[in-house]
């Protein structure tokens, strides 16, 4: 057989990849913690042992994106440049509850040829509370206490039911579950979360990036006391007036 | 009743073999055989009568050399297929036991005849300790404080009887053993004439297994430098 | 699919203080289908070692019978109980009888030995052995059990705590796992008793 009567081999294009890692955020009463750990990998391989995957929206948002790192570095780009249009349309920021519906609303608008991402995005309502908002890649999206997601979903989900929303266990008559738990509890168990997913996910590791986001007027103290903590609020008179955000940095197992 | 002649002849073969004899002390025990070659001329180095099974069992036989040596090699594959299921090896009862249905099978097989052999099996394992059995031609065996085999058999336990006590050390079976040996031993008791191997009871931090998953032999053979000590004393 | 999640199912071993856990869910199903709720997948193996057999429902009972005669068997022939760590072996070399043509269960061991010292162990479908000094997961939902358990466990627990813990994993896992749950049961095999419980869950 002449080469010319051979067979076309097909090459097939492949638009996504996994890039590992997790996220999960949770919701207080008067607060928000988002975190994320810094690893990125492709199969075996890290890619890098920084790279964030939690950021600051607005002084009142911060979104987590997990999967396909190309994918969620640039819907975060096109979150942002749709929340400054809307500061110089409305002067302004955002409402939470409205950047979640506008993530829905990107994200479906790509619904056939979707980010393959993740999101969480959590921060302080209009009211004054915390909220978590989910994220399907096509848009789908609840508000909800807490959430994990990406590669250690299924190892932090069920520790986090059980922890947070008291899953499987019994109150004792007369003290019912709190609805909320109390900041500093919120961040150990996130710590324990990712130091766990770590131990036992090879995706999950290098560092981890913690946000808090403080509503308006609640006292920080608990956070200054911590080692690693750096308030990141923009608005200089929000100090005093807005909500305030924060990050907190902790290593995590290279390994 | 052909077979039970048979039986007969295979005892016949280990009466006549040279003497071997065991004894379990009460922190081990000593199994010892006299080596000799029927002519100056054979390199009685290559003459190994007492055989290492595992690392917790040896055995010392009377009569036929070949027929020890097929059964040498039965129980060390035996040993080696029962460490590759339970990895451990078998305590010395199994073993036995292994061994006396191959010689009991002999006995019943067509096409060939008992294994000319009488062995003395000597072990240790954490079930049961230190022990001592003695394997028969016919395939029957039973645990021993004490026994011999071979040509001189019949006096070396009446010796046995009035040297044996239960709180023997080790060291005094040893000399026990070559005593008992020396009663009817035709030319020089050397080295080289003599072979000895012997349990040790290990203590408790021995039998936790050292990096690399192997746990210390119980059973050795002494050197012909030991032998040599130990007759000289 | 996979053969390995045909009936679903889990189990969890963990090590406590002079004492050891097993337990697993109660489903079994066909798919998505739940076909019973009272589905047995741990199985006594002496006074003091469990045996949790989560996989493919029709090789988790034929190997319940193998391991049953092949205990029996040693038992008469050595004339003692088998010990955890021998039966470990026995269970790894059993699987890998058939390394070409795999049981498709993956057993988790649980038991007191001599001194009545914690063992747990578990394998691969071909007998791999792994011997963990903190607990053992295994079945649908055995990636969730290993990060609730990473989290809840930690060394030295009495009895009751240990009841506890292995029970809030198995329970929290097995709720995020659709081919897992409907039930529980536990046991914990202290010196002198094996406490055996079976817990209500999540039906759905």
């Amino acid at each position: 057989m002449s080469p010319s009567a051979q067979a076309p081999i097909r090459h097939d294009f492949n638009p996504y990849t996994e890039n590992g890692g997790t996220i999960l955020a949770i919701a207080g009463a008067d607060f928000a913690v988002i975190a994320g750990d810094t690893r990125q990998s492709e199969g075996y391989n890290i890619q890098t042992r920084y790279a964030p995957k939690v950021f600051r929206l607005t002084d009142k948002a911060v979104l987590a994106v997990n999967g396909f790192a190309a994918d969620g570095n640039m819907f975060v780009k096109k979150v942002k440049q749709r929340l400054e249009w809307y500061r110089h349309a409305h002067a302004k920021d955002m409402p939470l509850h409205a950047i979640a519906r506008l993530i829905q609303t990107m994200l479906y608008a790509k619904r056939f040829f979707p980010y393959y991402v993740y999101n969480i995005l959590g921060g302080i309502e209009e009211d004054g509370t915390g909220a978590v908002y989910s994220f399907d890649p096509v848009g789908s999206y609840e508000r909800e206490a807490c959430r994990a997601a990406g590669a250690a979903q299924s190892l932090v989900q069920p520790f986090l039911d059980n922890q947070i929303y008291f899953k499987n266990q019994q109150a004792a008559p007369g003290s019912p579950h709190p609805a909320h738990l109390p900041l500093n509890q919120v961040l150990a168990l996130v710590t324990d979360s990712f130091t766990s997913a770590t131990e036992r996910h090879i995706e999950v590791g290098d560092g981890l990036e913690i946000y808090i986001v403080l509503a308006k007027g609640r006292n920080s103290n608990e956070l200054e006391s911590l080692k690693g903590v750096a308030e990141v609020t923009t608005a200089s008179e929000a100090i005093a007036t807005g909500e305030r955000l924060f990050v907190l940095r902790r290593e995590l197992k290279k390994d | 009743m052909t077979r039970l002649v048979q039986i007969e002849h295979a005892l016949a073969a280990v009466s006549s073999g040279t003497t071997s004899l065991g004894i379990k002390a009460s922190n081990g025990i000593v199994i010892a055989t006299e080596k000799k070659s029927s002519s100056i001329l054979v390199d009685d180095s290559m003459i190994e009568k007492v055989s290492i099974i595992c690392p917790n069992i040896g055995i010392v036989y009377s009569g036929m050399g070949p027929d020890f040596r097929v059964l040498v090699a039965k129980a060390r594959k035996s040993a080696q297929a029962y460490w590759k299921i339970y990895g451990e090896y078998p305590p010395t009862r199994v073993l036995t036991q292994e061994i006396a249905t191959v010689m009991q099978e002999a006995t019943q097989s067509g096409g060939v005849r008992p294994f000319g052999v009488s062995l003395l099996v000597a072990g240790y394992d954490t079930n049961r300790g230190p022990t001592l059995y003695q394997v028969d031609p016919s395939g029957s065996f039973w645990a021993w404080k004490a026994s011999a085999i071979g040509k001189n058999m019949t006096n070396a336990k009446t010796f046995l009887e009035k040297r044996y006590n239960d709180d023997i050390s080790l060291e005094d079976a040893i000399h026990t053993a070559l005593l008992t040996l020396k009663e009817g031993f035709e030319g020089q008791m050397t080295e080289k004439t003599i072979e000895i191997g012997v349990v040790t009871v290990p203590a408790a931090a021995e039998l936790v297994p050292e990096v690399g998953g192997r746990i210390k032999p119980s059973f050795r053979k002494l050197t012909e430098e030991e032998v040599r000590d130990y007759l000289a004393l | 699919m996979s053969i390995m999640s045909y009936n679903g199912g889990s189990v969890v071993a963990m090590v406590g203080k002079n004492c050891v856990a097993i337990a697993s869910d109660l489903r079994l199903g066909s798919q998505a289908l739940t076909v019973a709720t009272d589905f047995q997948k741990i199985f006594p193996v002496t006074d003091r070692i469990f045996l949790g057999l989560p996989g493919l429902a029709t090789d988790v009972l034929t190997l319940k019978e193998r391991f049953r005669f092949r205990v029996n068997m040693y038992t008469i022939k050595e004339e003692r109980e088998i010990e955890p760590e021998t039966f470990a072996h026995l269970v790894s070399s059993t699987l890998y009888e058939r390394r070409f043509g795999p049981y498709f269960v993956e057993p988790v061991i649980a038991g007191l030995g001599k001194d009545n010292k914690p063992f747990i162990a578990a394998t691969d479908l071909i007998g791999c052995l792994t011997l963990p000094k903190d607990f053992a997961v295994s079945g649908t939902a055995s990636d969730k059990m290993f990060g609730v358990a990473e989290g809840l466990w930690e060394p030295d627990l009495e009895p009751e705590d240990l009841f506890e813990t292995i029970s809030q994993t198995l329970m929290n896992a097995v709720d995020r796992d659709a081919y897992s749950g409907w039930g529980a049961i536990v046991h914990v095999i202290t010196p002198d008793k094996v406490i055996t419980r079976t817990l209500k869950s999540r039906m759905d």
